[in-house]
């Protein structure tokens, strides 16, 4: 079973980007679970949200404790929460952040950013679909088709343009991130 | 067949949506939220065509509401949690004792004060003398599942009675899962229009809830029989339910019962995490098994004790809790069992309060713990999550 943590502000998006992950998997052939769990919706307070993806059907539920990888779309609350906390020893750490960020974790520590990517692309800081890129080439856990189709069907309900850039910033995303 | 990825409260949308529901009452909170939010979003959108989506002002007006336009013969869906079903309360016993099958999801809450969001049973277990039929999903699938069938029991004419389908806040209402939505017309093979033989009608006028005399303790015995009496009829719609649909459902759910010698007894979502560490226990060799309550009321005595009678010891694991008693479930269990000529040791663990995860390691610790209980030849009843209290 693949286990992902995603920590975020209220209102940064990161029930969406779960969502999204767990779309696109589910799009692809997996079993999967995605939720989050915020308190009282307080814009800026600190969420997290999970994603399981898994070949057979998925026997466990709620608070992912010991994720394979940790997305964390706002480097500001690295200093708020021990984001690292039970990631696998090979996992991986996923922060948007313009520099590599210094975390105490045997885990792998990539850094991407996402919020320049989304100004660049999308002229907003819709930062959680962006991050899905990096996500998607450096674990492989979704394909870059299944993100897009995911994007398509979550966010039907808004223009075409913000659609099509939304999957723009993804691919900029995917292509950079190393 | 075909899957969808949709939450548990979606998945009790798409139920209310499914059997017709021709008024629904509604005042939203989480973590029920998002079930009206869906049901709003297609009334708006033409989607729920002689549906009534009624916004009211509290869910006692819900409640209230629901008793009036069943009363006139209408089939009936709401959905609450937590506060919002205390404040429910005073009219759950009207609406039992008016014999008015509404069917209501409950999407459990811990409960004020201090304040939580997150999930636990004593919402739900406080209706539990109320007169309704009381069921708890596990799953987002069998959220839709238990709506359909409801519907089926609490109208058949020798029930009457409405029902509740419990589901657990967050770890079932916002999480998706993929389940299987039947189509309308599978639906509707499986439960046909309500048509009641005794409603208020503008040319018939009857007279529902007066005030009694003598004969009060006659409607609470009626109450009880009609209750009893879903229980036949909960084993009886198994049968066209699993024709048109594929799947089952028994008035228990036992996982790995037949030589298991430890039994853990839940409820609801934490049974999940339960199945899969009683996986891994089974390889170390322990045999250890799980019965999940699902039926809460009416109790099925039968059910229950003939899954547990064989056990050497039984840990019920209450994921609520009666101050200055314990888990509430933990003496329905004992006394369940009381009769028994040989009756296994019972062991009580409050939970998950407040949405405190049940984790594998937890249900692990529990085991092991009613493993020692055994050897002492002596039960505990403790709170699990805490160190000392």
């Amino acid at each position: 079973m693949y286990k992902i943590r995603i920590h975020g502000r209220g209102g940064q998006g990161a029930k969406k980007a779960a969502k999204m992950v767990g779309l696109a998997a589910f799009k692809m052939g997996k079993q999967v679970q995605d939720f989050a769990l915020y308190g009282a919706e307080r814009r800026g307070a600190p969420v997290m949200s999970f994603v399981r993806i898994n070949d057979d059907p998925i026997l466990e539920r709620g608070y992912v404790d010991d994720p394979d990888v940790v997305l964390v779309l706002d480097r500001t609350l690295l200093d708020l929460v021990n984001v690292a906390d039970g990631l696998a020893k090979n996992g991986m750490l996923l922060v948007n952040s313009e520099h590599k960020p210094d975390i105490d974790t045997p885990a792998e520590v990539k850094n991407v950013d996402a919020t320049r990517i989304a100004l660049d692309t999308i002229g907003k800081p819709i930062f959680n679909t962006t991050m899905l890129g990096a996500l998607a080439k450096l674990t492989q856990v979704v394909s870059i088709d299944a993100l897009n189709w995911a994007i398509e069907e979550e966010l039907s309900k808004y223009p075409k343009e913000l659609i099509e850039a939304n999957k723009t910033a993804v691919r900029k995303c995917y292509e950079v991130a190393k | 067949m075909k899957q969808t990825l949709v939450t548990g409260n979606e998945a009790a949308a798409w139920g209310a949506r499914l059997v017709r529901a021709k008024y629904i009452p509604n005042f939203p909170i989480t973590p029920q939220t998002e079930c009206i939010e869906t049901l709003a979003r297609w009334s708006a959108d033409g989607e729920l065509p002689g549906t009534y989506f009624d916004r009211m002002e509290s869910e006692h007006s819900v409640m209230s509401a629901a008793v009036g336009a069943a009363a006139v013969g209408s089939r009936v869906f709401t959905a609450t949690s937590s506060q919002g079903l205390l404040l429910m309360h005073e009219v759950l016993y009207i609406a039992a004792g008016m014999r008015l099958p509404i069917v209501m999801a409950t999407i459990s809450r811990g409960l004020a004060a201090p304040v939580t969001l997150w999930s636990d049973h004593n919402d739900f277990l406080d209706q539990r003398d109320s007169g309704w039929l009381m069921f708890h999903a596990e799953n987002n699938q069998e959220v839709l599942d238990m709506v359909l069938q409801a519907y089926r029991i609490a109208e058949d004419p020798r029930v009457l009675l409405p029902a509740m389908v419990n589901m657990d806040g967050y770890v079932l209402s916002f999480t998706d899962e993929p389940i299987n939505i039947p189509s309308p017309e599978q639906v509707e093979e499986f439960l046909p229009g309500y048509d009641p033989a005794h409603t208020i009608a503008k040319n018939r006028p009857v007279t529902v809830g007066p005030p009694v005399l003598d004969e009060y303790s006659i409607f609470r015995a009626q109450n009880h029989v009609a209750s009893r009496n879903a229980l036949n009829v909960i084993e009886e719609v198994q049968d066209d339910f699993e024709k048109i649909f594929g799947r089952r459902y028994h008035l228990v759910d036992e996982f790995m019962l037949e030589d298991a010698e430890l039994v853990l007894v839940t409820q609801g979502s934490m049974s999940t995490t339960a199945k899969a560490a009683i996986l891994e226990m089974r390889d170390e060799g322990i045999k250890v098994g799980l019965l999940r309550l699902r039926i809460i009321r009416p109790w099925p005595n039968e059910a229950v004790a003939g899954a547990l009678k064989d056990a050497k010891a039984i840990a019920v694991i209450d994921r609520n809790v009666a101050p200055g008693k314990g888990g509430i479930m933990f003496p329905e269990i004992i006394e369940t069992l009381y009769n028994l000529d040989r009756r296994p040791l019972v062991s009580g663990f409050v939970v998950g309060l407040g949405g405190n995860p049940q984790t594998e390691n937890k249900v692990k610790e529990i085991t092991h713990k009613l493993m020692d209980d055994l050897a002492a030849g002596r039960p505990r009843m403790e709170w699990n999550d805490l160190e000392e209290i």
